[in-house]
């Protein structure tokens, strides 16, 4: 039914994201999408903090790296994360949108436009308004729009943006993300 | 940056045989997504409404076309973005480029938006007193891009990254010295690059210099396909001296490259391939 899981977050989200990594099994029928923003000048520490508990492999991927089911992908510091045709990673270094980069809206838009209708968007705690638009983007073409429940969020800005935005399918809680991403099927 | 206007694949592809029919410019093999982003850049930049709107703008207006190569690349590099890659060049590369050379080695910038990338090699050198023993050989696209770099200006407003990426590459230097603030504008010191050699090429398969000890190509072949990468690499493999080094970003790799067995990995983390002897 689905083909792929892009998730984004910021400040407040790291716990958030190490729960939903740690409750998916290695035989997850899904990609999982991770574009957390995160230091541009610190390159290593990131994925292995977030695989101590993780149940599926977390990659940093290379550029034109293939997307496959049971792993995460997180987008690498300072560089945007696109999804290209062909499902494969594609990383670009243009200027940062939104003072992000990475930018979940630009990760969240290049998924919609590949996985279309196929497409599960989350957005997860932060402190601005990047990934609202993404998010956006992912409902108009036929995608399922969750949002983090903004009275459990540390900081509620991003989520309350994406609400703003969109009319979205879910405001679920981290445990409710958890119980949904374990339901759905590839 | 905000996202402004989207273009769709059936005008992006127009866009492309547009830039072939008219200018013999092949932007085929270019990675879709990210060339999607730069048209929209374009589009959003001057106010052209849509594809069709560029692609008008592109038959009849041919000074624009400069203008259009000028922007296609992403302006986005930073001076020493990374910098490990740069402590390693000035600490395990440079050093091995210049033992039993007869001739000044030659280094090769080979990417179209180069300034940040050149200036940071120029200063890494003159920190090394070495500028004048190499020659440095720099592709553009764009005429405007060579005006901007060879005048020193680079964008003000990226001037605390550069200065932070700077100082995590030499943190007892003084990245002030390399530059003036004229107003609100940045005149970087050109002296550092009066040497270099700039040459103007549509693409990078086009002629390129031989005997090359050291290829700096940092998240270039990202904005290409695999299918022009091997090219590109190809003509690399051909340009560079057995021993000679190429640089690409921290998150490409040759592993997917027909070309691969040409190379070595000489230094994973910073992604620096050595050609092979034979």
């Amino acid at each position: 039914m689905y083909k792929a899981v892009i998730i984004g977050g910021s400040a407040g989200s790291f716990q958030v994201i190490t729960r939903i990594l740690h409750s998916l099994s290695p035989d997850y029928p899904l990609p999982v999408l991770l574009c957390l923003h995160r230091l541009k000048h610190v390159r290593s520490g990131f994925v292995e903090a977030l695989s101590i508990k993780s149940g599926i492999p977390i990659i940093e991927p290379n550029d034109k790296e293939q997307i496959k089911p049971g792993k995460a992908y997180l987008a690498p510091a300072n560089y945007h994360m696109f999804v290209e045709l062909g499902n494969k990673i594609a990383l670009s270094t243009e200027d940062p949108v939104n003072h992000s980069r990475p930018s979940i809206d630009l990760s969240f838009i290049t998924a919609a436009q590949v996985y279309r209708e196929k497409l599960v968007g989350i957005i997860l705690s932060g402190a601005n308004r990047d990934g609202a638009y993404g998010l956006k983007k992912i409902k108009d073409l036929g995608g399922l729009a969750i949002v983090q429940d903004p009275n459990e969020c540390q900081v509620r800005t991003m989520t309350e943006a994406s609400l703003r935005m969109t009319p979205v399918d879910h405001v679920f809680t981290t445990n409710e993300i958890i119980r949904f991403l374990q339901k759905i099927k590839a | 940056m905000q996202i402004r206007y989207e273009i769709g694949i059936v005008d992006t592809r127009n866009v492309i045989k547009t830039l072939l029919d008219e200018y013999g410019l092949d932007f085929r093999d270019y990675a879709l997504t990210s060339f999607k982003r730069r048209l929209e850049h374009i589009i959003s930049l001057y106010a052209l409404r849509d594809g069709e709107g560029l692609i008008a703008k592109l038959k009849n207006n041919k000074e624009f076309i400069d203008e259009f190569l000028y922007h296609i690349y992403p302006e986005t590099s930073e001076m020493f973005r990374d910098p490990s890659f740069w402590r390693a060049l000035r600490d395990e590369i440079i050093p091995e480029l210049l033992k039993g050379s007869p001739t000044k080695p030659r280094i090769w910038i080979a990417a179209f938006d180069s300034g940040e990338e050149l200036y940071s090699l120029a200063i890494t050198l003159h920190e090394l007193n070495l500028l004048d023993k190499v020659n440095i050989y720099c592709n553009i696209l764009s005429e405007k891009n060579i005006v901007r770099i060879t005048s020193g200006q680079l964008d003000p407003k990226d001037m605390e990254i550069n200065e932070a990426n700077y100082m995590r590459f030499n943190d007892k230097g003084k990245y002030s010295n390399y530059y003036q603030a004229e107003g609100g504008n940045i005149k970087f010191n050109v002296e550092l690059i009066k040497d270099v050699k700039f040459v103007k090429q549509n693409s990078l398969i086009e002629e390129n210099p031989g005997a090359t000890k050291l290829i700096i190509f940092r998240n270039q072949a990202i904005y290409y396909n695999q299918t022009l990468t091997d090219k590109i690499i190809e003509r690399f493999s051909n340009s560079l001296v057995p021993g000679g080094f190429l640089a690409v970003g921290v998150k490409e790799t040759l592993n997917n490259s027909s070309l691969s067995n040409k190379f070595t990995l000489f230094n994973e983390s910073e992604r620096i391939y050595k050609r092979k002897s034979v």
